[in-house]
């Protein structure tokens, strides 16, 4: 047994005074002198760094080393593209692991490996045994000349952009990798961790420059953290320890790897990746965890316990081997557990804040019988004592960046809110009440900034509760009777006519040969033209599974991209998995490196003639910039030309036109959107094309008309319809003076705010804008506050995530429109005013909600519509009949 | 520092004298060794303890530690407050974080224990 080995950080842990033990053959600090507990703290509140270079780092490369991987670790690592890193798994061959891993890929041909301390020789012999049957990889240890050192915390995003001198950090995404130079040293980034923390890095660097990044890292504030609190933390977040939730159980067997809920992540079936050491008991945990899923065990023997995280109900500290029961019954063992302490917390949902006070609460990971279910009591036998325990699904959550979140057993099940029973009567005359005031609120006191909200005229508002608003119009295209319309109710002439007029409004608005009106909001216009896409695609040949799109190209969320485009937004259903990556095979446009905001057409060549998307989606919700419609033809049509091009316009559907831009000439396929955001009508959605009846694709028309109905819906809302064909004659009236001031008044405020000091995004050749929005940085995170602090001052804007954030709950924008105001009558001038009021929110000026309310009383009338005395008596007609 | 008048055990507990009853407590080297405390397992009023034997626990995030007897006796007052406020093990872990207070079967058992001088030099070897 050699002697116990050191970091190069060694000597600075004992200078800070660590207390040092030995672990996994390294001389490690267990802790500072602050402490376990108030190192836990610091990380979840501020930052803390971490000297994880004991920790194995392997380097595979070669001409076999993929193949390699694929046989010795669980994952997929034909799946991991450049830049990003995976969790995997090092398995046995008996379904349990040798050690879990994260494989790294920085470079294009260079693979970093990442293992525990205490198995790195393990993890060695093991790898020599199976290379001799790969010829051409090379396998490098490459532990003492390379350092690690994490960084996790709050702060630690403000700490690496403090200490950069080159390079970008990872795009705000766990596993996302980048390279950075501080003080000259090149050092890899990974936004990875053992914390739970979402802001979180960890750092490689050449060893020889590890202590001056250390001492940096000091410097600006991060605390040095021990092994004590690197355990802690990783429980709170649930995370494996090997050894522990991996490795051996208190009774001597081996812990199956599906055990482990993370595990799942880590282990992959593809046929890609092939056949691997464990493939096959592996694939029957996963079986029998199928069936444990659906509460069907009858595969139970495969996987007969799994992982959970266990919280104490009373006070007391469960640890590693003690006893699980339940009902008396022994069922299992804790396998990791302690008392540890947390930052209590005052104020609900995004206003949540640390308080200086902490808790402590008594938490654990067992292994416990597989059929135990969430909220079940338990009683864990320690010390000869009984302490009553339950099964929760965690003990931190990490989806509301920057911090991480604390959930204590009594908070998973809050209380529904109790509605007081009042008497009907009561009841409607509070809400008459509560919709007039909210109703004046909105519409004569505040300043409306929302870009995806409109004022419809009183006129198409009035439209829209006539008689149709109640009735159904259900109609069909029969070929038998040439293309007529045939409508399956009666009492329809009237709103029949009305549809035929509205598509031909809306035909001579977008310059297009086919509209279809019957779609009800912006996201079921997507999904009608998505579900088009796959009943086209499949359209030769009904008989088999029909399959879904390939390939869509789209704009990621995190870069303005519509919820609609993405995976989890409407497009989930209709967009196959790329067996490469096993994830929707979605591929994202790229942006300039110096404007996230616009699209890097010359990079999207490539991407075209690697991924062949079926459908290209145009449009963002974050929009500041014309999308390059002309230049995405030219080149589908150069590459692929089956791709559609569609634009899905949402917000900037009423800006069709010169000041703007004319999507059907730039050469879209088909265009989407929503008919209340810069368009000014009734909620509804709308789908356009410019596909002739000779053409190809006019079988995809065919297939939306479809889709639109019977596909998605039956009832097509004929009010909003109604409301919708009279705010299209208002459009195509008034659209040449609207659009032009739209914009002019968008580069204003754009100019007034910069004037007034704040942090305007976009491009300042531009005036920032090309579009009705108008984006403000406010500082990360500070987004949902001001925003909240606007709207008490009769503000409405909406905090938005900018594309270097990880989430919205940190989000750091303000995202405004100036169409609503700009319907109100409001010229460029006139936005100086309401720059200065959120100016004055901002800094934390009182008494602005009235100032507020002053100025929007100048700005009452909307603009851009029919308002003359002679419509007077007939809109008074209506009223009548209300 | 450790009061003249304490008697220490090698396992880091210290007895005093007090009237007629022994007052016990750990150590500040104990408390040092332990790190940040997160729990303390007391026994109840009225209970036994024998020389030698546990009569708790006490827990920092890392370990469970027993709590062993200097004498013998029945235990008569309970530091009730403490395990609420373990904060006191660090600010005065001779004074304020006494955990019980024993009548004493036998205060000669006092006599076996070392004194502040032998408790120094033992643990210095630590």
């Amino acid at each position: 047994m050699e002697r116990t080995l050191r970091t190069k950080l060694h000597d600075r842990h004992v200078e800070l005074g660590a207390k040092m033990v030995e672990f996994g053959g390294w001389h490690m600090p267990i802790q500072y002198p602050t402490g376990i507990v108030q190192e836990h703290l610091a990380t979840r509140k501020e930052a803390g760094i971490f000297d994880v270079s004991h920790m194995g780092r392997f380097i595979i490369r070669g001409k076999n080393a993929l193949p390699f991987m694929q046989h010795v670790l669980s994952n997929n690592s034909a799946g991991l593209e450049v830049y990003e890193s995976q969790y995997t798994i090092i398995p046995n061959g008996a379904g349990g692991a040798i050690d879990d891993s994260y494989l790294y890929r920085f470079y294009e041909d260079e693979y970093l490996l990442v293992v525990n301390a205490a198995n790195r020789e393990k993890d060695w012999d093991h790898f020599q045994q199976v290379l001799p049957q790969f010829s051409e990889v090379e396998l490098i240890d490459q532990t003492k000349e390379l350092s690690m050192v994490s960084l996790q915390g709050p702060k630690s995003k403000d700490i690496l952009l403090g200490l950069m001198e080159k390079g970008e950090l990872p795009d705000p995404m766990r596993n996302e990798l980048g390279m950075v130079t501080i003080q000259g040293s090149e050092v890899l980034v990974g936004r990875t961790g053992y914390t739970g923390e979402p802001i979180c890095f960890e750092l490689f660097i050449k060893t020889k420059d590890v202590v001056a990044l250390w001492d940096l890292l000091m410097d600006q504030g991060a605390a040095p953290i021990g092994l004590g609190a690197r355990d802690t933390l990783r429980l709170e977040a649930g995370l494996p320890l090997y050894g522990h939730e991996f490795g051996i159980d208190a009774e001597g067997k081996e812990i199956p790897m599906l055990a482990v809920s993370l595990a799942r992540f880590a282990i992959s079936f593809s046929e890609l990746k092939g056949d691997f050491m464990g493939r096959e008991p592996l694939m029957r945990q996963f079986e029998a965890l199928k069936g444990i899923r659906n509460r069907d065990y009858s595969l139970i023997k495969d996987l007969p316990r799994l992982v959970m995280p266990v919280a104490l109900t009373a006070k007391g500290v469960a640890r590693a081997g003690d006893k699980v029961y339940r009902n008396d019954k022994h069922v299992g063992y804790i396998t990791s557990g302690t008392m540890i302490p947390f930052w209590q917390s005052e104020g609900e949902g995004l206003a949540a804040r640390f308080i200086d006070e902490k808790g402590m609460r008594g938490i654990c990971l067992a292994l416990l019988d597989s059929d135990l279910l969430e909220d079940e009591p338990v009683e864990v036998e320690s010390r000869g004592r009984k302490l009553p325990g339950v099964v929760v699904p965690y003990h931190l959550r990490s989806e509301a960046p920057p911090y991480a979140r604390a959930i204590g057993f009594d908070q998973l099940h809050p209380a529904e809110e109790v509605i007081p029973d009042k008497e009907t009567k009561q009841k409607v005359l509070t809400l008459l009440d509560k919709a007039r005031e909210n109703t004046y609120w909105r519409q004569k006191e505040c300043i409306n900034l929302i870009p995806s909200e409109m004022t419809p005229s009183a006129m198409a508002r009035m439209l829209s509760i006539m008689d149709p608003a109640d009735r159904y119009a259900e109609h069909k295209q029969v070929k038998a009777f040439c293309e007529a319309e045939v409508f399956y109710y009666q009492g329809t002439d009237f709103i029949g006519e009305v549809e035929s007029l509205l598509v031909d409004e809306l035909r001579k608005y977008f310059g297009c040969t086919e509209v279809e009106p019957r779609l009800i909001s912006g996201q079921m216009a997507n999904t009608a033209v998505f579900s088009a896409m796959v009943d086209y695609i499949n359209r030769t040949d009904r008989k088999v599974e029909q399959r879904r799109m390939s390939h869509v190209m789209n704009h990621h969320i995190i870069r303005g991209g519509h919820l609609s485009a993405q995976p989890m937004g409407a497009l989930r259903d209709f967009v196959a998995r790329d067996p490469k990556t096993e994830k929707p095979a979605v591929v994202n446009f790229p942006v300039m490196a110096d404007n996230p905001y616009r699209i890097d057409v010359a990079a999207c060549g490539e991407i075209i003639e690697e991924f062949k998307p079926e459908l290209m989606i145009l449009g963002k919700s974050m929009i500041l910039h014309k999308e390059p419609v002309a230049e995405m033809r030219a080149l589908i049509d150069e590459i692929y030309p089956q791709c559609v091009l569609m634009y899905d316009m949402a917000h900037v559907l009423g800006l069709v036109g010169p000041y703007y831009q004319q999507p059907f000439a730039e050469g879209a396929n088909i265009v989407t959107g929503s008919t209340h955001k810069t368009f000014f009508g009734t909620q509804r959605g709308v789908v356009a094309c410019n596909y002739k009846e000779e053409d190809l694709g006019y079988e995809l028309w065919e297939a939306l008309e479809r889709r639109a109905f019977p596909g998605s819906v039956s009832n097509h809302h004929l009010g909003t319809l109604l409301g919708l064909l009279l705010a299209s004659y208002e459009m195509n009236c008034f659209k040449d003076d609207y659009q032009k001031q739209v914009v002019a008044n968008a580069k204003a405020f754009a100019r007034a705010l910069r004037d007034c000091g704040l942090e305007v995004a976009g491009d300042p050749a531009f005036d920032y804008t090309e579009t009705h929005q108008v984006i403000v940085d406010v500082g990360y995170s500070q987004g949902p506050d001001i925003a909240r602090r606007l709207e008490d001052s009769n503000i409405v804007v909406n905090y938005q995530a900018s594309p270097q954030e990880e989430g919205f709950t940190a989000a750091g924008s303000l995202r405004m429109g100036v169409s609503e105001m700009t319907r109100f009558g409001m010229k460029e001038k006139d936005f100086e005013q309401p720059a200065q009021f959120i100016r004055d929110v901002v800094d934390g000026k009182k008494g602005v909600k009235e100032e507020v309310a002053a100025f929007r009383r100048r700005f009452l009338d909307l603009k851009y519509c029919f308002s003359e005395k002679e419509f007077d008596q007939a809109v008074q007609k209506l009223h009548e009949l209300i | 520092m450790a009061n003249e008048d304490m008697k220490f055990m090698e396992s880091h507990e210290w007895a005093r004298q007090e009237a007629d009853l022994v007052v016990i407590g750990v150590s500040d080297f104990a408390v040092e060794q332990l790190g940040d405390i997160v729990f303390l397992e007391l026994p109840s009023k009225g209970d036994n303890v024998n020389k030698g034997a546990t009569f708790g626990a006490i827990e920092s995030v890392k370990a469970a530690s027993d709590l062993y007897a200097p004498v013998s006796g029945e235990i008569v007052e309970v530091n009730e407050a403490l395990p609420d406020e373990l904060e006191k093990f660090k600010s005065d872990p001779h004074g304020a974080a006494w955990m019980i207070k024993v009548k004493p079967s036998d205060l000669a058992q006092l006599d076996d224990l070392m004194n502040a001088a032998d408790y120094a030099e033992h643990v210095k070897g630590q």
